[in-house]
Parts: structure tokens; C-alpha cells; sequence
């Protein structure tokens, strides 16, 4: 039997490393071939460029006659594509709203994208951690957070179907568009499926029969590439994204004027990958820790609950350390926008979509208020934490007080009427909102004192040894000290006192202090606490209420991820592609954000619903039905 | 059950708190412009100069930047006219524009014309402008919604406007406001870069192959040939392209101190 | 933050050193990033130009 086994192993090992090695070359002729192609097109000789397109022959002095044919010219007839410009008699009427069907399932699409992409990332961290350490426990974890996500990539790619399906209908004038422009990118990018299902497959079955030694090797080699095929999907994704928000390498008329590298390097790629790339993985892990939180819950055994609570922790740990600095990914997004055109920017931070500012106020509020909660309900864990109860306080005040002035404009007096009389799109008070000094200064100090809740909480089960520690303290108050200081101080005197363009450029600098403060308290505790004395914590020893906070982390990152893609979307105003083709559809302006609120609750809901019967599904494995017990007649009972 | 019916209650619970919270807010829908046909028959100067004041907070866009938050100079408080003669009389003016119309248009097709002190993009000390041409995508105002602007702009101070109505004529081509004929580009370079040839045509230094290349044209093409193809591009087409993809209006659109540029500048392309 | 217990003037002198470090760190980060942005600073952190 034990034999056997080996041997199957052994058989796996050379299979499963045969394909590995020749998918991992596909993978790599895959995606350098076209670039290399490109490359060559462009480094021909002018002549040899020209020559297939014709050429002009001018004989006699005042005649003009056709060109000498060449073969090249006989064999292909170019037509210089056009695109089409849709009036509204182009868009298919199904009775309902084309965009409201298209609306749901690209968000949807979104959501299961982001959960597929970014469980992996972390699961394959987890088990290099687990790895290293040879603590079991990491690598236990991180195999079942991807139990219960495997279901998650047949759903994203049935909603994906469904989405392009929907598209290519309701939009076929966009799309053809689209596909013109990208053309052979879409292949490549269907292909990358093929490999992200192969890695993926083998990843996930293949966790226990390569768990250990260089087989194990072999198995993180495997994770590396699944997340590798699914980095380049999600770019490639983004690419079509930001070309109808921002288009490059097309000309004002839509033809293609360079390679397919040139379309998709947009002003706004990097920023949008860069984004979503982090986002994924604070919505990831919020979604997991939901999980967690409510397997913790539903059990009353000891030790199942003190599994769950670590889970949990970790969850919670992976969104709120890749949540701090998602604002600063946005920041750079929007600054890029504002560079891309100005209009565009000011359309989305003080035009009429500024009022969604509010509500992505109270959701990251919520997340911050969540997120600090659980940190703080976690420190029962531990003995060490007592003396960190007093700081908790004045966490707890600063946070509310600073959420308090970011949520409350004094623009809320006015009525919609009274919007509409001013025209809506220039109002006095209502454009300050993007850069009033005030809210910057209450964002980057939530931000601050919630990192200080969580490098608390780091602390709590440890004490320091190394001979510098008290001056690795005084350094690190000093530090929190002056960044709270010089925040408030750039908001009140760039914002007040000082001009328009010193007063946006300060606020680069409050992000920057709060960075300060988040790269300075990582570093200084990884020294600090280097050989650190660690006082016993009692995982499963947190209040039941301290798991709804883990519940309202996922809930309010799917509706801020909605309320963004709504803004993302809207920023485009009446085009489908900025500046080169029109949106004629009736659907072609920017709907109010209680309509976009009903939009976003319904996918969110959807959502919900999805990711239950995710987990189901994933339970689904572990239930087994007792034989029904056999009577004596043989029956069954 | 109870665990899962007590933590889909709260999760749904906030889920409305959050939909409320969108719902209390302001409503407001950002429309789409309508491309509105104005009746040249019946248009009154009243009437035109309340087009340009709607174009101005709507299709224009204008009111985004030009408001009383510092962005752009705010045109609605100060006396356009008064500053616009001011801004002529500066040194650092470089367009060419002679009256108060021509200013105004100018600055509205080619705002990096004369950058108000200050309002500069950020980094280029005053020499280059935020604003787009009005006249290209995403606003793309015509030629008579620009002048409309321009009446609206100097009838909101009670000086006189200088506009004249659009007669019959067709829009867009047609400028028939005296004095504002289209702004010659200055050198050849910047006329090929107001008609966007190089979007379709390798010269240069620049690559397409949308049309001919116009590398080395001028050892193999006389000056009428190519004066011939801009004005009547369809006369004749070189093997293997189409007919009817290179605009056939530029002989409307060019001036004629443009057209020879562009000639003589195709002329010294040779191989 | 910190419980620990260092002797009374040597924890003076700490607190001092860190507070200055941090005040040096902050000032020339201020200078650094408006600088960056064409935005240059005096000496006392008011706009220059």
C-alpha cells in the first residue's frame, strides 16, 4: 500500500513537472512572440514597411498614373478600418436598460475576479510562510483558504461569459470597436484561461501529494505560476478599462496608430493596475475573514474555535494592512486622471459626482471603525495588551471625532432643487469638497491612529529584549507625535493660508507623513522586536460581538468597490471611448447616486448570495453521509 | 442557523444603512449634451447670447474650471472685455489675435495662446494652459456655439457685442463674424499638426500606414500633384488605399498661406 | 507607549534625541516633497515664489 503510494507520487512529481516546465514555456513563447513581432514591424526599414501598402510612380511630367503594381499590393487589398459612430437606432431596446444588465454582471464579474485573484496571492505567502517556519498550521490554513475559493473561478468565468455575452448584444458597435483595436490581445488573453485553470487545478489537488521537501518546491513553483497567468489577466483586463477612460496609440478619428504595447500603456494603466492589485487583497481577506468569522461562531468546540479566531486574525490582518495604503494608490490614480484632463478629474472630485464622496466617506469609515474594533476586542488575548488599554481610548476618540468631520459637509443643507438652479456642475460649496483641508487632515489621521491601533496590537504579546529598545520607543512616539503634528499643520496653514496650488500640494504631503509613519513603525518593530520575550495569548478567547466586525469589513469593501466602479465608469460622461467615440445609447448620462446606491445593493446582495453558496459548496466536501444502518431483512432504515 | 440568519441580518442591515445614505443625498443626473438645431431663421441676439450663457455651464464645460474656486480666472465676476484688452496689450501675449472677439476666440481654440498669469499648468511657469481647444473632442463646440460664447461673454458686462449672427450658412465652415477668420497656423509643422496628417501619413519621423507614406514625395511629385491631392484628395489614389478615407474638405478648411507651407515643406521631401 | 524604565535623566535626554530626529525627519520630507512638485519652500516652510 505504502509502496504504491510512493510510486504514484513519484509519478506525479515527473508528470506534473514534464508539463509544468513545457506550459511554462508556452507561457513564455505565449507572451513574448507578439511583443518581439511588434518590436520587428518597428524596426524595419522604411522601405520594407512601405512596400506592401503601394507606391507612388509619377512618369511624364503632367500625368498622373497608378502605381506600378507589386506582388505585395496585387495579394492584399488594405481598407483602413472605420469605425463605426452608432446613432440610437443602433443599440438593441430589450426593454430594459442595456447598461443597468451590463452594470451587474461586470460588477459581479469584478467581485469573483478580485476574490480568485487575490486568495491565491495570500494563500501562496501563507504557504511559503508556513514553509519556512514549518509551522503546519500556516500551511493547513492556507489550503483551506483554497477549499473554500475553488468554487470562486468557475463562478467568475460563468459571469464572464455572461458579461461579454451581454456586451457583444446590448454594445455591438462598441465592441466591434474593441476587438478591432485589440484584436490578437484577446486571444492571448482567452489562452492565459487555459493556463490559469491547469495551474490552478494542480495547485489546489496537488497540495498533499507535494507538501514536503522539494516537492514542496515544486508546489510553490505552481502557485507562483497560477498567480502569474491571473497578474496577467487582471492587467490585460485593465488595459481595455483605461483605454476607453484615457486611449492612446488611436488617432482623434479611433484608427490604430500604434502597436498594441502603445494601446494598452495608457496614462491610466499602471495607476488602475497598481489600485486594483492592492484592493483585491484587502477585499480578499476581508471576504475569507467573513468565513472564518462565522465558522467561529456556528462552533462551540475549543478547539475548532481557536483554528477559526487565528484565521480570522490573519484575514483581518491581510485587509487592513493592504487597505492603509490603498488611498495612496487612489490618490496617485486621480492625480493622474487630473493630468490626463483636467476635466475628468474635476468631473469626478468636484462635479456632480462629488456627493459620492460622502458615501465612500461612511463606508471607509466603517472599515476603519470595523477594522479598530476587532483589533482592539482581540487584545483579550493576550496578557501583554493591558498596557496599551489606556491609548485605545484616545484611539477610539480621535477616530470618531475625525470621522464625524470628514462625513459631515456643510453642504448637506441643499436640496437637489437647489443644485439644479445653480447649474450642478460648478457650485461654489460643493466643489471645495475634493481638497477641503479639514477632511484631508481627519483622513490621514484615521489612517494614522488606525495604524497605531494596529502596530498595538502587533505588540501586545511581546516584549522587547535588544539593548535599544527604549530609544526605539521614544523614536517611534516622536515619531507619531510629529507626523499627527505636521498633518494638522499642513491642512490648517497650506489650506487656509496660502494659495490654491500650495494648498493641493500639501496634501501630498499629509499622505506622505502618514506614510512616513506606516513604513517607519513596519521597519523599527521588525528590529525591536528581533529575539522578542513572547507572553502567551489564548487564540478563541475573543467576544462573539468581535465577529460582526468581521462581517461588516467584506460587506462595506463589495459596496465601496461598487460606489468606485460607478465613479470610474461615470468619470467617461457621454462617451464610450473619451474622446473618439460617442455614447448615442439612451443610457449615455450619468445616473444619480441613489439610482447607483439601488444598483450597487443589488450586485452586493447578489454577491452575498454567490459567495454563501461558495462556502456551501466548499463544506459540501468535508459532509459525509453515515451509511444508513442495515436491519436484519436487509432493508434500509 | 441561528448564527447564519443572525450574521445575514446584520450584513444586510448595513447594506441598507449604506443604500439610505445614497438616497439622502442630493440627486442629481449628469445628462449627456444634446446636439440642439438652432433655427438661423428666427435667431434673435437676445436669443444667441442666452445659447452662448446655456453652452457656458453646459455642452461648453466651461463653468467646471472658469467658478469662483481659483482654477481658471473667474470670467462670470470680471469684466471679459476690459481684461481681455489688457491681456492683448501684454508683453507676454504671442497669439494673433487684434480685437476683443478674436482674443476671446483664440483663447477658446488655442488656449496656450497667452496663459493668464498663474493659471499656467503646473511646472511649465505660465507658458503652457490646462484648458482644451473647445473645438476638439470631448467638448467640440462648432464655430457658432463658440461665437455665442463670445456674445455671451461680452453682453454679461453691458459692453457691445461684436458677434454677428450665423446667417444660412452651413456651421462649422462658415465663420461669419467679421474679422474672425481662422487663425493661420504660423509654420508648417504647426499646420500639419492642425490637420493631423501625420495621424494617417509617415513624414517626419512619424509613423502610419493609414495613407501614403510622404517620406521622399518631393523627388517624385510636383508641387500641383500635391497641392492637387490636399484640395481633391479623391483625384487621385494611390494603389492600394481607399478613396474617401482622407477628408475631401480641407480646400474649405485651409488658408491659403497654410496650403502653400504644407506644399512647399512636402516639396523639400526628398529621398 | 513605552512602559520601560530607563533612569530619569538619561530618558530626558532619549525622548529629546528621538523628538529631533523626528522633527528633522519630518522638515526635510516637507521640503523634499513640495520641492518634487515645483512647489519650492523657505527656510521657516512658507511658500517661496
Amino acid at each position: 500500500m505504502s509502496f504504491k503510494r510512493v510510486s504514484k507520487l513519484g509519478c506525479i512529481r515527473s508528470f506534473s513537472a514534464f508539463i509544468g516546465a513545457f506550459l511554462l514555456a508556452l507561457l513564455i513563447v505565449g507572451v513574448t512572440v507578439p511583443s518581439v513581432s511588434v518590436a520587428a514591424g518597428v524596426s524595419d526599414t522604411l522601405e520594407e514597411r512601405i512596400s506592401p501598402m503601394g507606391r507612388v510612380h509619377i512618369e511624364g511630367d503632367d500625368s498622373f498614373e497608378p502605381a506600378v503594381k507589386t506582388e505585395a499590393s496585387e495579394a492584399e487589398e488594405v481598407v483602413p478600418y472605420q469605425m463605426k459612430k452608432p446613432s440610437r437606432s443602433d443599440y438593441p431596446d430589450i426593454g430594459v436598460s442595456s447598461r443597468a444588465v451590463v452594470w451587474i454582471l461586470a460588477q459581479l464579474h469584478l467581485f469573483f475576479g478580485a476574490l480568485v485573484l487575490a486568495i491565491p496571492l495570500f494563500v501562496l505567502v501563507i504557504e511559503l510562510v508556513g514553509f519556512r517556519t514549518g509551522d503546519e498550521r500556516y500551511d493547513s490554513m492556507a489550503h483551506e483558504f483554497m477549499k473554500i475559493s475553488l468554487t470562486g473561478f468557475s463562478i467568475t468565468a460563468i459571469i464572464g461569459g455572461a458579461l461579454a455575452f451581454a456586451l457583444f448584444t446590448l454594445y455591438p458597435d462598441l465592441m466591434a470597436y474593441l476587438t478591432h483595436v485589440f484584436g490578437a490581445q484577446m486571444l492571448v488573453y482567452a489562452s492565459l484561461f487555459f493556463f490559469e485553470s491547469f495551474f490552478l487545478y494542480t495547485y489546489y489537488y496537488g497540495w498533499n501529494a507535494m507538501r514536503y521537501g522539494n516537492l514542496k518546491w515544486l508546489h510553490l513553483t505552481l502557485g507562483l505560476l497560477l498567480n502569474a497567468a491571473g497578474m496577467t489577466i487582471m492587467v490585460m483586463a485593465n488595459s481595455w478599462a483605461t483605454f476607453m477612460m484615457a486611449p492612446s496609440g488611436v488617432n482623434e478619428v479611433g484608427q490604430v496608430v500604434g502597436n498594441i504595447w502603445e494601446v494598452m500603456k495608457g496614462p491610466l494603466w499602471n495607476p488602475i493596475n497598481l489600485h486594483r492589485f492592492i484592493a483585491n487583497i484587502a477585499f480578499g481577506g476581508a471576504v475569507v475573514g467573513a468565513y472564518a468569522a462565522f465558522k467561529f461562531l456556528s462552533t462551540r468546540d475549543p478547539e475548532k474555535r481557536a483554528h477559526y479566531d487565528w484565521m480570522g486574525y490573519t484575514s483581518n490582518f491581510i485587509a487592513i494592512l493592504s487597505f492603509l495604503p490603498l488611498p495612496f494608490a487612489g490618490y496617485w490614480l486621480m492625480a493622474e486622471i487630473y493630468a490626463y484632463s483636467q476635466q475628468m478629474g474635476i468631473t469626478a472630485m468636484g462635479g456632480i459626482l462629488a456627493w459620492l464622496f460622502i458615501v465612500q466617506a461612511v463606508l471607509i469609515g466603517t472599515i476603519l471603525l470595523a477594522a479598530n474594533y476587532y483589533l482592539w476586542a482581540g487584545m483579550s488575548r493576550t496578557e501583554g495588551s493591558e498596557r496599551y488599554k489606556p491609548l485605545i481610548k484616545m484611539i477610539a476618540f480621535v477616530l470618531v471625532v475625525c470621522f464625524l468631520i470628514w462625513v459631515t459637509p456643510h453642504t448637506l443643507i441643499l436640496s437637489a432643487s437647489e443644485i439644479a438652479a445653480l447649474g450642478g456642475s460648478h457650485h461654489h460649496l460643493l466643489g471645495p469638497l475634493g481638497i477641503m483641508p479639514a477632511k484631508n487632515i481627519a483622513v490621514n489621521l484615521m489612517l494614522i491612529v488606525t495604524f497605531l491601533s494596529f502596530q498595538l496590537y502587533r505588540r501586545s504579546d511581546k516584549v522587547a529584549t535588544v539593548s535599544w529598545a527604549p530609544f526605539g520607543n521614544a523614536l517611534m512616539v516622536a515619531i507619531y507625535v510629529v507626523a499627527m503634528v505636521n498633518v494638522i499643520f499642513a491642512g490648517v496653514y497650506y489650506g487656509y493660508f496660502t494659495n490654491t496650488v500650495y494648498k493641493v500640494g500639501s496634501s501630498v504631503m499629509q499622505v506622505s507623513s502618514t506614510l512616513v509613519v506606516i513604513v517607519v513603525g513596519i521597519t523599527l518593530d521588525a528590529f525591536l522586536f528581533k529575539g522578542a520575550k513572547t507572553l502567551p495569548s489564548y487564540w478563541g478567547k475573543v467576544p462573539d460581538r468581535a465577529q460582526y466586525a468581521l462581517f461588516a469589513l467584506p460587506v462595506a469593501f463589495t459596496w465601496l468597490m461598487g460606489l468606485m466602479g460607478y465613479v470610474r465608469s461615470s468619470v467617461k460622461t457621454h462617451w464610450h471611448v473619451y474622446t473618439v467615440m460617442k455614447d448615442n445609447s439612451p443610457d449615455n448620462f450619468i445616473p444619480t447616486i441613489g439610482y447607483a446606491g439601488n444598483m450597487i445593493t443589488l450586485v452586493t446582495v447578489l454577491f452575498l448570495i454567490l459567495v454563501l453558496f461558495m462556502f456551501w459548496i466548499a463544506n459540501l466536501s468535508a459532509t459525509k453521509q453515515p451509511k444508513p444502518a442495515v436491519s436484519a431483512d436487509g432493508g434500509a432504515a | 442557523m441561528n448564527v447564519l440568519s443572525k450574521s445575514l441580518g446584520f450584513s444586510l442591515g448595513m447594506i441598507l444603512i449604506f443604500t439610505l445614505v445614497a438616497n439622502l443625498l442630493p440627486q442629481v443626473e449628469g445628462e449627456a449634451p444634446v446636439e440642439k438645431k438652432v433655427d438661423l431663421g428666427a435667431l434673435t441676439m437676445d436669443s444667441y447670447i442666452a445659447l452662448g450663457e446655456t453652452l457656458f455651464s453646459g455642452k461648453g464645460t466651461c463653468a467646471l474650471c472658469h467658478n469662483a474656486l481659483g482654477r481658471a480666472p473667474d470670467l462670470l465676476v470680471m469684466n471679459v472685455a476690459g481684461v481681455s484688452e489688457e491681456h492683448l496689450a501684454d508683453e507676454r501675449y504671442k497669439g494673433k489675435a487684434t480685437s476683443v472677439e478674436e482674443y476671446l476666440h483664440e483663447s477658446m481654440v488655442d488656449p496656450g495662446a497667452y496663459v493668464v498669469a498663474s493659471f499656467g499648468k503646473k511646472g511649465s511657469n505660465d507658458t503652457e494652459s490646462p484648458m482644451p481647444a473647445v473645438n476638439k473632442a470631448p467638448i467640440e463646440l462648432t464655430e457658432i456655439e463658440i461665437n455665442a460664447i463670445i456674445a455671451f461673454l461680452q453682453a454679461k458686462d453691458g459692453n457691445d457685442v461684436t458677434v454677428e449672427l450665423p446667417t444660412e450658412a452651413p456651421p462649422v465652415v462658415a465663420v461669419p463674424a467679421v474679422g474672425s477668420a481662422p487663425a493661420s497656423a504660423a509654420t508648417a509643422e504647426e499646420a500639419l499638426k492642425k490637420y493631423g496628417c501625420q495621424a494617417c501619413h509617415s513624414m517626419l519621423g512619424s509613423e502610419s500606414s493609414v495613407g501614403p507614406a510622404l517620406n521622399g514625395i518631393g523627388s517624385s511629385q510636383s508641387a500641383e500633384q500635391i497641392t492637387l491631392s490636399i484640395t481633391d484628395p479623391a483625384a487621385a489614389i494611390v494603389e492600394g488605399f481607399s478613396p474617401g478615407v482622407m477628408p475631401a474638405d480641407f480646400a474649405e478648411k485651409m488658408t491659403v498661406k497654410e496650403l502653400k507651407m504644407i506644399v512647399d515643406l512636402l516639396l523639400e521631401q526628398k529621398e | 507607549m513605552s512602559n520601560e524604565k530607563s533612569g530619569g535623566a538619561g530618558s530626558v535626554v532619549l525622548i529629546v534625541v528621538a523628538f529631533g530626529i523626528a522633527l528633522a525627519v519630518f522638515y526635510g520630507l516637507n521640503h523634499f516633497i513640495m520641492n518634487i512638485q515645483g512647489l519650492p519652500l523657505n527656510w521657516d516652510l512658507t511658500p517661496a515664489g
